[in-house]
C-alpha cells in the first residue's frame, strides 16, 4: 500500500497532561474512503486521540501525516482547514439558533460585507442536506430537534467545508436504537460518496454492523488492528480487555461462605425525567450480607440515576427500596446513613470531597459523633487531627497530612480518603461506584483489597462499574444495566467477557 | 497550628498585601503630581488617627461597621452565596432601630435598647433571607436580588426619613434622635468612639469559632465548596446555607443598629460612605478569613478616616480615598481569584 | 396639550434608561451581568461637563463622553478578560472608580466638591420647537427632546438588527449562550465579550451624555441615581431581546415621570422608584418558578387503567 492510499497514519503518537500519561503509544493508519473504527474501554485514551486529531489537543510526542503530509494540527480551524471534520459526542450547537445558523457559525455568509445572508446559507444548508439526506430543515431551531437530528446537525457542520476525513466520537452514545440504525445508514452513504469516517465506540454490534477495520486501544495505547470481517466480537473485547489479572480475585474461588440475610433490596424502581422518558425501568434486585453484585454497564445507561435512588440523592417514581428490612423509599440521606449505608459516588471530585476543604475535614465530614471529635457543638482539634492521622497510615493515604487540602492528593489517595470516610462507619450496605476510575494501578489494588474486606466481614456491597475487569475480579454476582433496565443477574462462574459484553450492548440474544 | 498551616496562611497574603502595596503605591505617585508634600500626604492618611483620642474616636468608629459588614459578606461566601447585598442590610438594621426608637421612645430603656437592637438585626436577617431562599429553592441569581434590594431599602428608607420620622428642625433628610437613654456607652478611656466596636472584634472571633471549630461551621464550608457533596454526604445544606444568609443579613444589620444607637444616634439618609462595597472588598481582600477581614476593615478605616486630615494638611482631595478604594477592588480582582467563582 | 406634555416627559425620563438597559443587554446577551453600567454613565456624564465648558462645544463634549466611557468599558474588559478579574467584583471596582475618580477630579481640578456648573455651557441639537406639531400627540412631544434621545429610539432596532442580522451579533450570541459550540466553530469568545462591553461602553456613554447635557448642564456627584441599575433591571426583565427591553425601559421611564405628577397627590415618589427593582426581582423568580415545575420528574402513569 502506498502512502496515497492511507489518507492518515500516525506514528508514536503519546500525550501527557502533567504527570498523568493519557497515550503511551499510538499507531494508526486510515485508508481513503473507508470507515474504520477505533475501539477501546472507557479511560483507554480515545477521546485524547480524537481531540488530537481535532486540533484541541497537541501530541507529546509523535508524528502525523495526512495525505502524504507531515502536519500540525493546531486549532479546531487549521484541523477544518485540513479536511478534517469533528463530530463531538456533547454537541457543539446553541440550541437558540436555527439549523444553517449553526453550520455557519464563525463562518457566515455575508451580504453587502455588514450583514448576514441569511437566505444564501438558508439554501446552501439545503443543498448540504439534499445531498447527504439527511432530512433536515435548515431553518429549524435546533434546540427543538431530537438528539438524532441535533446529531446529524452536526455531521452536517463537520462535512460543510469539505472535510474530507469524518471523526464521530462515541456517536451512538446518546441515540436510541431506531436512531443507532439511522446513523448507520448515513455512515455507508457517507462512505459510498467516498468520505473516510474514522469512529469511536466500545459496542462491539456497531462494530461489525459498519466498520471496514477496527483499532483498538487498551490503556493508551494501540493493541491491534483488524479487518472486521474477519474476527468476531469476542476476539475484539479480548483485545479491548486484556489478560488483565488481579491477584485478588474472588470469581474462582470454591466455596464462598454462604450469605446472610437480604440487606438491600430494590422492588420494581422506576425513575422518570421531567419529559417522562424512563431512566430507571423497573429495576428489581437484592444484595445479601457478605455478597458482592457488580452492576456491569456502559456508562449513561441508568447507573448514575440507579446509584443516586439508592443513596437517597434522587427521587424514585415508582417502587419500593429497602435496606436492613426497613423501607428506606422516602427517607433522607443522614436516615439512610443511620440505617447503616455507605455510598462512594462515581465523581470523586463532583461528589466525593470538597477540594478545597483538608483531608481531616473530608473524612471526618459525616463522622464526628460516631469518631468522638465533637464536644457539645465544637469540634475537639487535637482528636480531629489524631483520627485523620490514624485513616491516613491505615489507608496508606501518600502525600497527606491532615490539614493539607485535599486537592493536593492525587487521584487515587483521593479515593482512599472517600473510602476511608465511608468504610468508618462499617455501613451494613456499601454502594461503591468506579472505584478505581483515574486510579494508579497500586491504590487500586489496596482499594479492592478494603472492598473485599468489607464483605468478608459479612457486609453487602453493591459495585457499580463500567470496568469489565473490576466487576469479573470482585463480584459474586453480576448483573447488567443497559438503557435503565438491569437485564439479567448472573453468578460469577456463569459468566464470561462475551456474554457480558453482550449484554453490555443490550442484545440479549447473543448473550443466550 | 502546625507549621504547614502557617506557611499556608502566610503564602495566602502574599497577592492581597501585593494588591494593597500597588495600590498605595499608585496613590503615591498621584499624590506626589499633586501636592508638594506627598509624604506628609501619606503620613497624615496612615498615622493621623493616631494623633490624638479623637481622631482615634472616630477611627474606631468607622471601623465597627465596616468589620461587621465584612463579617457578613464572610458568612454568606462562606455558604457559597455571592452577596452583595451588605449596603441595604446596613441601612435596613438602622432605620429600623431608629424607628423603633423614636416611636416606643417612652418605653424604659431596658425594655426599648433589646427592642431596637433586635428589631434591627432582624431587618437585616430578613434582607439576607429572601436572597437565600430565592438563590436555594429556585436558584435565582443572588447578585441580582441583592443588588435590587439594596435599592429598593434605600428608597425605602428615603421615604421613611423624609416623611415619617424626619427631624422637621433640622436639615436635610435626618431622622429625629433616638432617645439618649439608649445610646451605646463610649468606649471606656476614648470619649466620642462607641463601644461597639468591642462588639465587632468579639464577633469577628467568635465568626473564626463558628466557622472553623463548630461541626455547624465545617458543614456550612462544605455546602459553600461543594453543594453536590454536602448532599451526598448528609448535611442539610440548603438549612445551614438559609441560617448563614439570615445571620449576614443579621450582621449588616447589627452594623447599621449599633452606628445609630452608637455613633449617630440619628438615622442620615446618607450616613453611609459606601460601607457595603468598602465591607465586601475588606472581607474578598482578606480572602474571606475572619480574622484577616477585621485586618482588612481597621486598615480601611485607617485610609477613610485619614484622608480628612490628610485633606487638611495637605489639601489632598479626601476623594482620593475613594478613587484608590475604586483602584483597589479592580486590582485585587485581577490578581488574585475570588474565593468563589461565579459561573 | 396636557398628554403630550406627559408623553414628552416620559420619552426624557426614558431617555436614559432605555440606553443603560441597550448597553446591559448588549453583554448579557455575551453572557455578562454587566453592573459597571452606572459607573460608565457617570464617568460620561462629569466628562460631558467638563469638556463642553472647557471647549465651549457641544459635538466635543458628547463624543469625549462617549469616549469616555467606551475607555472605561475597556478596563474593564481588560481586568475581566487578560486577568481573570471577577465580572461582578470588577464591575463594582469600575462604579467606585468612577464615583471616586470624578469626585476627586471635582476636589482638585475644580476645587467644588459639591458638583460641576459651570456658568454657560454649549447646547445640544434638539427637535425644532414647532416643527412636528401636524403629527397629534406625538409629534409635540417629540419637539424639545434632544438628539441623545433620538439617536436612543433608532439603536433599538439597530441593536436588534446587530444582534439578529449581522455575523459578529451572531458570534456574539453563541459565545454567550454556549461557549464550548462557540469555541468549536471558531469563535473568539474573548473577543465578543470584549466587543460586547465596547457596544455597552458606547450606550452607556451616549446615557450619560443625555443626562447631563440635555436639559441640566451641570454635573452632580450622584446624578446616576441608580438609573444604571434600572437599565439592568429592564433588561433583565426583558430576557435580553431589544423590543422588550425598550418596553420595559419605557415603562419604568412611565412610572418615573407618573410618579412626579403624582408627586402632587401626596404620593411617595419613593414607591414609584421602587418598582423597576421589585419588577425584576418578581420576573426571574417567576422565570425561575416555571423552569422549576418544567424539570419535576413526570408521574409514571400506570398501565392498563381503564
Amino acid at each position: 500500500m502506498t502512502n496515497a492510499d492511507h489518507i492518515l497514519r500516525l506514528s508514536g503518537i503519546s500525550k501527557s497532561f502533567g504527570e498523568k500519561v493519557a497515550l503511551k503509544h499510538v499507531d494508526l493508519d486510515v485508508r481513503r474512503g473507508e470507515v474504520h473504527v477505533i475501539c477501546g474501554e472507557n479511560g483507554a485514551g480515545k477521546s485524547t486521540l480524537m481531540n488530537i486529531l481535532a486540533g484541541i489537543h497537541q501530541p507529546t510526542a509523535g508524528t502525523l501525516i495526512l495525505n502524504g503530509r507531515e502536519v500540525v494540527i493546531s486549532d479546531p480551524i487549521e484541523a477544518s482547514r485540513l479536511g478534517i471534520g469533528m463530530v463531538h459526542q456533547h454537541f457543539a450547537l446553541v440550541p437558540s439558533m436555527s439549523v444553517s445558523e449553526n453550520v455557519f457559525l464563525g463562518r457566515n455568509l455575508r451580504k453587502w460585507g455588514v450583514f448576514a445572508d441569511k437566505a444564501a446559507m438558508v439554501a446552501r444548508t439545503r443543498e448540504l442536506i439534499a445531498r447527504y439526506n439527511f432530512r433536515l430543515d435548515p431553518e429549524a431551531t435546533v434546540g427543538t430537534l431530537s438528539v438524532g437530528q441535533r446529531q446529524r446537525v452536526e455531521i452536517l457542520k463537520a462535512l460543510a467545508f469539505n472535510a474530507e476525513l469524518l471523526i464521530l466520537d462515541e456517536p451512538t452514545a446518546v441515540l436510541t436504537p431506531p436512531e443507532v440504525d439511522e446513523l448507520i445508514g448515513v455512515i455507508a452513504g457517507l462512505r459510498e460518496m467516498g468520505r473516510t469516517i474514522l469512529f469511536i465506540t466500545h459496542k462491539l454490534r456497531e462494530v461489525k454492523a459498519v466498520s471496514d477495520r477496527v483499532t483498538v486501544i487498551r490503556h493508551g495505547e494501540s493493541v491491534a488492528t483488524h479487518e472486521t470481517g474477519s474476527v468476531s466480537e469476542a476476539d475484539i473485547a479480548r483485545d479491548m480487555v486484556g489478560r488483565n489479572v488481579f491477584l485478588v480475585g474472588r470469581g474462582n474461588e470454591q466455596a464462598r461462605r454462604p450469605f446472610g440475610p437480604t440487606v438491600l433490596k430494590l422492588s420494581n424502581v422506576s425513575m422518570t425525567d421531567s419529559a417522562g422518558r424512563l431512566l430507571l425501568k423497573n429495576i428489581s434486585l437484592e444484595v445479601r450480607a457478605g455478597e458482592i453484585l457488580g452492576i456491569a454497564g456502559v456508562d449513561g445507561n441508568g447507573q448514575t440515576e440507579l446509584s443516586e435512588a439508592i443513596a437517597g440523592l434522587r427521587e424514585i417514581q415508582a417502587g419500593f427500596i429497602e435496606l436492613g428490612g426497613r423501607t428506606i423509599t422516602e427517607a433522607s440521606v443522614p436516615e439512610r446513613q443511620s440505617a447503616g449505608m455507605g455510598f462512594v459516588p462515581e465523581d470523586r471530585l463532583d461528589r466525593g470531597l470538597s477540594k478545597t476543604m483538608s483531608v481531616a475535614e473530608n473524612l471526618a465530614v459525616s463522622n464526628y459523633r460516631r469518631a468522638g471529635l465533637k464536644r457539645g457543638g465544637y469540634v475537639d482539634q487535637d482528636r480531629l487531627e489524631a483520627f485523620a492521622a490514624e485513616k491516613i497510615r491505615e489507608y496508606d493515604i501518600r502525600g497527606a497530612v491532615p490539614e493539607s487540602p485535599v486537592s493536593t492528593l492525587s487521584g487515587g489517595n483521593m479515593q482512599k480518603v472517600v473510602i476511608a470516610r465511608e468504610l468508618y462507619r462499617d455501613p451494613d450496605l456499601l454502594v461503591v461506584c468506579q472505584p478505581t476510575r483515574g486510579v494508579d494501578v497500586g491504590a487500586s489494588e489496596f482499594i479492592y483489597a478494603r472492598i473485599m474486606a468489607a464483605a468478608d466481614r459479612g457486609r453487602a456491597v453493591l459495585l457499580i462499574s463500567s470496568e469489565l475487569s473490576e466487576i469479573f475480579a470482585l463480584s459474586d454476582r453480576i448483573g447488567v444495566m443497559y438503557s435503565g433496565q438491569l437485564l439479567r443477574i448472573i453468578e460469577r462462574k456463569d459468566a464470561d467477557e462475551v456474554i457480558v459484553g453482550a449484554l453490555m450492548n443490550g442484545s440479549l440474544e447473543a448473550a443466550a | 497550628m502546625t507549621a504547614a498551616r502557617f506557611k499556608n496562611s502566610v503564602r495566602a497574603m502574599y497577592a492581597p498585601i501585593a494588591s494593597i502595596l500597588l495600590t498605595l503605591a499608585l496613590g503615591f505617585l498621584l499624590v506626589m503630581a499633586i501636592t508638594d508634600d506627598p509624604l506628609q500626604a501619606y503620613r497624615d492618611l496612615l498615622f493621623a488617627n493616631f494623633d490624638s483620642l479623637g481622631s482615634f474616636a472616630l477611627f474606631l468608629n468607622r471601623a465597627t461597621p465596616l468589620t461587621l459588614i465584612a463579617l457578613g459578606v464572610i458568612f454568606s461566601f462562606r455558604a457559597g452565596i455571592f452577596n452583595v447585598g451588605g449596603e441595604g442590610q446596613l441601612y435596613a438594621g438602622a432605620i429600623a432601630a431608629t424607628v423603633i426608637g423614636v416611636t416606643f421612645a417612652g418605653l424604659p430603656a431596658i425594655v426599648l435598647l433589646p427592642l431596637a437592637l433586635m428589631g434591627g438585626i432582624l431587618a437585616g436577617a430578613f434582607l439576607g433571607w429572601v436572597p437565600g431562599v430565592l438563590k436555594v429553592r429556585l436558584a435565582v441569581d443572588e447578585v441580582v436580588t441583592t443588588l435590587m434590594l439594596n435599592i429598593i431599602v434605600l428608597l425605602f428608607t428615603s421615604y421613611l426619613s423624609n416623611q415619617v420620622i424626619r427631624d422637621t428642625k433640622s436639615y436635610g433628610a435626618v431622622s429625629e434622635m433616638v432617645p439618649e437613654k439608649i445610646w451605646l456607652p463610649a468606649l471606656p478611656g476614648v470619649p466620642g468612639a462607641t463601644s461597639g466596636i468591642v462588639v465587632a472584634v468579639l464577633l469577628a472571633f467568635a465568626t473564626w469559632v463558628v466557622l472553623f471549630r463548630t461541626v455547624w461551621g465545617a458543614q456550612l464550608r462544605a455546602s459553600g465548596t461543594n453543594l453536590r457533596f454536602a448532599n451526598a454526604v448528609g448535611i442539610p445544606a440548603d438549612q445551614r446555607i438559609i441560617v448563614a444568609m439570615l445571620i449576614a443579613g443579621g450582621l449588616g444589620g447589627l452594623a447599621g443598629v449599633l452606628y445609630v444607637l452608637g455613633i449617630g444616634h440619628r438615622f442620615e439618609q446618607n450616613f453611609s460612605p459606601e460601607y457595603g462595597l468598602v465591607g465586601l472588598t475588606c472581607a474578598l481582600l482578606a480572602r474571606i478569613h475572619p480574622i484577616g477581614a477585621l485586618a482588612t476593615a481597621i486598615f480601611y478605616a485607617m485610609m477613610i478616616n485619614g484622608s480628612a486630615y490628610m485633606q487638611i494638611s495637605t489639601d489632598v482631595p479626601r476623594s482620593l480615598v475613594d478613587l484608590l478604594t475604586g483602584l483597589l477592588v479592580l486590582l485585587m480582582t485581577a490578581r488574585l481569584a475570588t474565593p468563589k467563582t461565579r459561573s | 396639550m396636557y398628554l403630550s406634555s406627559f408623553l414628552a416627559s416620559v420619552l426624557e425620563q426614558s431617555a436614559p434608561i432605555l440606553l443603560a438597559a441597550l448597553a446591559a443587554m448588549i453583554t448579557l446577551r455575551a453572557n455578562i451581568l454587566n453592573v459597571a453600567v452606572e459607573g460608565m454613565m457617570l464617568v460620561a456624564a462629569f466628562v460631558a461637563i467638563a469638556v463642553g465648558s472647557a471647549t465651549d462645544s457641544a459635538a466635543l463634549a458628547f463624543f469625549a463622553a462617549v469616549l469616555a466611557s467606551i475607555l472605561m468599558s475597556q478596563l474593564l474588559a481588560l481586568m475581566t478578560l487578560r486577568f481573570s478579574a471577577d465580572f461582578i467584583v470588577a464591575g463594582l471596582g469600575i462604579n467606585l472608580l468612577a464615583a471616586g475618580g470624578s469626585l476627586f477630579a471635582l476636589e482638585w481640578f475644580y476645587g467644588t466638591p459639591g458638583g460641576l456648573r459651570p456658568i454657560t455651557f454649549p447646547d445640544i441639537w434638539h427637535v425644532a420647537p414647532g416643527s412636528l406639531s401636524f403629527i397629534p400627540v406625538i409629534g409635540p412631544a417629540i419637539e424639545r427632546q434632544s438628539i441623545i434621545l433620538i439617536l436612543a429610539f433608532i439603536a433599538i432596532p439597530l441593536s436588534a438588527v446587530f444582534l439578529y442580522r449581522t455575523p459578529t451579533g451572531a458570534y456574539l450570541r453563541a459565545a454567550g449562550e454556549d461557549e464550548h459550540a462557540a469555541r468549536a466553530a471558531g469563535v473568539s469568545v474573548v473577543r465578543m465579550k470584549a466587543i460586547s462591553l465596547a457596544i455597552s461602553g458606547l450606550f452607556a456613554g451616549l446615557a450619560g451624555a443625555q443626562l447631563a447635557m440635555d436639559k441640566l448642564h451641570f454635573f452632580l456627584p450622584e446624578m446616576t441615581s441608580g438609573r444604571g441599575f434600572i437599565g439592568l433591571a429592564a433588561t433583565l426583565f426583558g430576557g435580553g431581546h431589544p423590543w422588550v427591553t425598550a418596553a420595559a425601559s419605557l415603562l419604568f421611564g412611565f412610572f418615573g415621570a407618573l410618579g412626579d405628577r403624582l408627586q402632587a397627590f401626596s404620593l411617595p415618589s419613593q414607591f414609584v422608584l421602587m418598582m423597576p427593582y421589585i419588577a425584576a426581582i418578581v420576573g426571574l423568580t417567576l422565570a425561575r418558578w416555571r423552569i422549576h415545575v418544567r424539570n419535576r420528574p413526570a408521574r409514571i402513569v400506570v398501565e392498563g387503567s381503564a
